[in-house]
């Protein structure tokens, strides 16, 4: 059932704009809707007019926002392994864990998984008291990053678990021929073994992001009438379809902010096309975004959202 | 007579021991370079290996004490591997 409504997109082409309009729009007709940065430089409060948090907060009836706090994911997720690892090590004493974490903050990955655990906390923790969860990514480049982590780790984990499996069994065999060597105090059953059953929970979980992904959420490119923009809405299909997560909405913001001709890209013609008018005046309040016009996008979600749950 | 019986059934179990110990050390060589690859695979990051996303090694960590430790024996022997290898099989 599709659920959550992704907007992608280049940098400044309105991503925020688009995704608060749709949001507004969502709960103005009726549906529960939380709406969720994932920014690391967040301006959806800017935005909706109002000071947001990293937990939700009532902006008008039915609209719902917040803005994750990457930091406090990276800092919860390492302050867990930091006393895991402590427990288990305890007595290495020289194992100097502060500054080794310090260090894991700034590793490659780091910071796409934040936003997977968020991601995580959104759909298992609160999107029950919600219709509809829309996500403002930040830029591509982090945002195709962490769509596709899921599809990557799960390549590792599995070829993992074989590894695992097969020194299970080599284990196995040792203690069954001679049960006094040293190898049958280790652990030789897939049930008992906490390297294999953490293997299966970090697959689980990575499985239900994946899911999230591919089938359970609306993914709408917001470009501009320029080349650029265009360019990486290009890319960004591109590497969609390479982890199977179907493009399904291709927004045209600013549509009349140039004279100069311009047709949307056949490799993005397969998508609909919802075309935003340019606002010369700009947003000055959050009613602004109500004249936007996004009951043509809305209408596809809902459709979408019908026949998925016909589907299911 | 009863103690000479007890001399000969543990001699038969000292025997017995040994071939289990025997036929049971090429296996756990091998495994224990399944561990040490799987160590690696987990960890190569760190010494820049191919390797699955930090974050996934940081959940593996805490549960591989025994990986680890085979790790840093095995690359004690990794100045001469073949030695180890050759000492096993018992070839002159």
């Amino acid at each position: 059932m599709i659920s959550n409504a992704f907007f992608l997109g280049k940098g400044g082409v309105g991503k925020t704009t688009m995704s608060a309009a749709f949001a507004l729009a969502m709960a103005r007709s009726g549906k529960r809707v939380l709406i969720a940065s994932l920014d690391p430089a967040h301006n959806l409060g800017d935005v909706l007019d109002t000071r947001l948090k990293d937990t939700p907060k009532e902006v008008e009836k039915n609209l719902y926002a917040l803005e994750v706090d990457l930091n406090y994911w990276v800092e919860k997720y390492l302050e867990e392994s930091r006393s895991e690892l402590a427990t288990t090590y305890s007595y290495n004493l020289t194992l100097n864990l502060d500054s080794f974490f310090d260090i894991m903050k700034y590793s490659p990955g780091t910071e796409e998984y934040a936003v997977l655990w968020a991601i995580e906390h959104i759909r298992c923790d609160l999107s029950g008291d919600y219709d509809i969860v829309v996500y403002d990514t930040p830029p591509t480049a982090l945002s195709l990053r962490f769509l596709a982590m899921p599809a990557i780790s799960n390549l590792w984990i599995a070829e993992l678990t074989k590894l695992r499996a097969r020194i299970l069994e080599k284990r196995s065999t040792i203690t069954r021929l001679n049960p006094t060597s040293p190898i049958a105090n280790s652990c030789v059953d897939k049930a008992d073994d906490k390297v294999y059953g953490k293997l299966g929970s970090i697959k689980r979980r990575l499985t239900d992001l994946s899911s999230l992904f591919e089938r359970e959420s609306y993914m709408a490119v917001v470009l501009n009438p320029d080349v650029l923009s265009v360019s990486e809405a290009i890319r960004i299909k591109d590497e969609l379809d390479k982890i199977h997560i179907p493009l399904s909405a291709i927004c045209l913001n600013k549509r009349g902010v140039s004279t100069a001709a311009w047709e949307i890209h056949k490799r993005l013609a397969d998508s609909p096309l919802f075309e935003v008018d340019f606002k010369t005046g700009g947003l000055q309040t959050r009613d602004d975004l109500a004249t936007i016009e996004t009951s043509a996008l809305v209408a596809d979600f809902l459709a979408t959202e019908t026949v998925n749950k016909g589907i299911a | 007579m009863a103690a000479v019986f007890r001399k000969i059934a543990s001699f038969f179990r000292i025997i017995a021991q040994v071939n289990r110990e025997k036929a049971t050390e090429m296996l756990e060589f091998e495994l224990k370079e399944l561990e040490n690859i799987f160590s690696l695979l987990v960890i190569g990051g760190f010494v820049g290996m191919p390797s699955p996303p930090v974050p996934i090694a940081i959940e593996l960590l805490p549960y591989m004490e025994r990986e680890l430790t085979v790790m840093l024996s095995r690359s004690d022997l990794a100045s001469d591997p073949l030695g180890s290898l050759v000492g096993l099989l018992e070839m002159d």
